[in-house]
């Protein structure tokens, strides 16, 4: 039983449910208290604003360097810590379950400690992007490892290859795909530690200007900032399906 | 050569092989390590394990801590048991009306990729500094990942199993309870994984944002006033709660579905 419908029906309904999502923001906004709910018009008039201002890519471009710079150290270490377990099988087997317990962690608990240590610079918010990030790209860079077959090891061995080769034709080309759907799961943990250390440690970026939003009642404010930040996550976690999609073909999963 | 002489020489199990031995290894050197550094490197306040461990008994005996970490998990999982429900609900719709999946799908994506965190300032407009809008944020954090999931994992129902329920003139709502919703199971699970761990960070969040008494606050309360030993056991107890929520999953996926054996 699957409930049919065409291509142009799909297309229909889809246009008329934004729409009608679009008629509902806007009504719900005229009928409710300034302070609980912005209409749609004016939204998009301060979103309008705000961009011409500059003032949305200055914020925007703030957060995303936060984000990089915390997701790109986490793949920086995650992946290559990842790979080194294909080839050091013992140290894989002690520190595996440990690995696994961290990326089951809350990591956002930990922000109350990291402000009180490292106070309001750059840093610490970097530290908590990567924190967020790093275990989802380790985590499954050590499945990709663990599934590496010894026979291509042995097989590399014995055409005497030298470590560096062996890393360049075997490790890395069979770990890269689980290495990128640890990226992918990075990327949505990543945003959310973003916000959090926008939020928690010095204000800055996108979540600075919803937090001053929230404090002045100003609805439009919130609004216009929360559909840069979901417009910002559509693109980044596309993204990473996109890399993911690309690299788990090569893997020969995607048949 | 003797038999003693023999077994003699079949080589002992070695202890380094042993993946026990290597883990608690393991486990000792971090926690030393952890010890050492803050010892030597870090101010007296901050949280080390023997600090830690020294904490343990007096916060875990605290009848105001057991209401917190109560409060905070009865949330999670109130929070958790609406998404199951409502979630699947969608999901099963949208993986099998192609109609409701194209209605939906726009809102339904782009909230999944949303950081629960930022929808924290409009929970408390809505809820208040209340502990409603921690249940918000939980469900809304765990909701959209039990959909996508749900959906998927209707959507890949194989289609000799719809036949057989139309050749038997199964009714829809008999074929979407008895075929699709354990056919999709495995994803279900898959999903509520995900959805825990989202909710659990939801809580904390919440906690921090709104100081509703809870895990979330009685972290950052504690760590304000430099207590960061007594603070860190509430990080044990969140990490405890998600393992164990974590291992209860996989018991369940491998008790009642040993078909959908992880590839």
């Amino acid at each position: 039983m699957i409930l049919p419908g065409h291509r142009w029906q799909a297309r229909a309904v889809a246009l008329a449910s934004l729409a009608l999502g679009a008629a509902l923001w806007e009504l719900a906004g005229q009928r409710t208290a300034d302070a609980l709910w912005a209409p749609l018009s004016g939204t998009l008039a301060r979103l309008w604003e705000l961009a011409a201002g500059g003032v949305l890519a200055a914020r925007a471009a703030s957060s995303l360097t936060l984000f990089f710079s915390g997701f790109a150290l986490a793949v920086a270490v995650g992946a290559p810590l990842g790979v080194l377990m294909a080839r050091a099988a013992r140290l894989r087997i002690a520190i595996e379950p440990y690995v696994m317990v961290l990326y089951a962690t809350p990591m956002v608990a930990l922000v109350p400690f990291i402000l009180s240590m490292m106070g309001f610079g750059f840093a610490p918010k970097v530290l908590v992007v990567f924190l967020f990030a790093v275990f989802p790209v380790l985590y499954n860079t050590i499945e990709g490892a663990r599934s590496v077959r010894p026979e291509l090891v042995e097989v590399a061995q014995s055409f005497r290859s030298g470590e560096w080769a062996l890393w360049r034709d075997v490790l890395i080309p069979y770990t890269l795909p689980y290495a990128m759907t640890g990226a992918r799961l990075a990327i949505g943990r990543g945003l959310v530690g973003m916000v959090a250390a926008e939020f928690f440690l010095s204000p800055s970026g996108l979540g600075q200007e919803i937090m001053m939003g929230s404090q002045n009642f100003d609805t439009t404010l919130m609004l216009a900032t929360l559909l840069v930040i979901v417009a910002l996550g559509v693109a980044l976690i596309d993204l990473g399906s996109a890399l993911e999609r690309r690299f788990s073909r090569w893997r020969g999963l995607d048949r | 050569m003797s038999r003693a002489e023999a077994l003699a020489a079949v080589p002992a199990p070695r202890l380094l092989d042993s993946p026990w031995f290597l883990r608690l290894a393991a486990g000792a050197a971090l926690l030393l390590a952890w010890e050492l550094v803050v010892r030597g490197f870090a101010p007296g306040y901050v949280a080390r394990p023997s600090g830690v461990a020294r904490a343990l008994w007096p916060v875990l005996s605290d009848a105001k801590f057991l209401a917190a970490a109560g409060a905070t998990l009865g949330a999670v999982l109130a929070g958790l048991a609406i998404s199951i429900v409502a979630g699947t609900a969608v999901g099963m719709l949208m993986g099998r009306a192609r109609l409701v999946e194209a209605g939906l799908r726009y809102y339904v994506n782009s909230l999944f990729a949303t950081p629960m965190v930022a929808i924290l300032p409009f929970a408390t407009l809505w809820f208040g500094y209340t502990g409603d809008a921690r249940l918000a944020v939980v469900a809304f954090a765990a909701f959209f990942s039990i959909t996508v999931n749900a959906a998927d994992g209707a959507r890949s129902v194989p289609r000799e199993y719809l036949e057989v329920a139309g050749a038997f003139r199964a009714t829809g709502w008999r074929t979407v309870l008895d075929v699709v919703l354990p056919a999709s199971l495995p994803y279900l699970i898959a999903g509520v994984r995900l959805a825990a761990g989202r909710a659990l960070v939801g809580a904390v969040v919440a906690e921090f944002f709104t100081s509703v008494p809870g895990l979330g606050y009685y972290i950052l309360f504690n760590s304000r006033t430099f207590k960061h030993d007594e603070a860190f056991v509430a990080v044990v107890v969140l990490v405890v709660a998600g393992v164990t929520f974590e291992a209860l999953l996989n018991w369940l996926a491998r008790r009642y579905l040993p078909w959908a054996r992880r590839s």
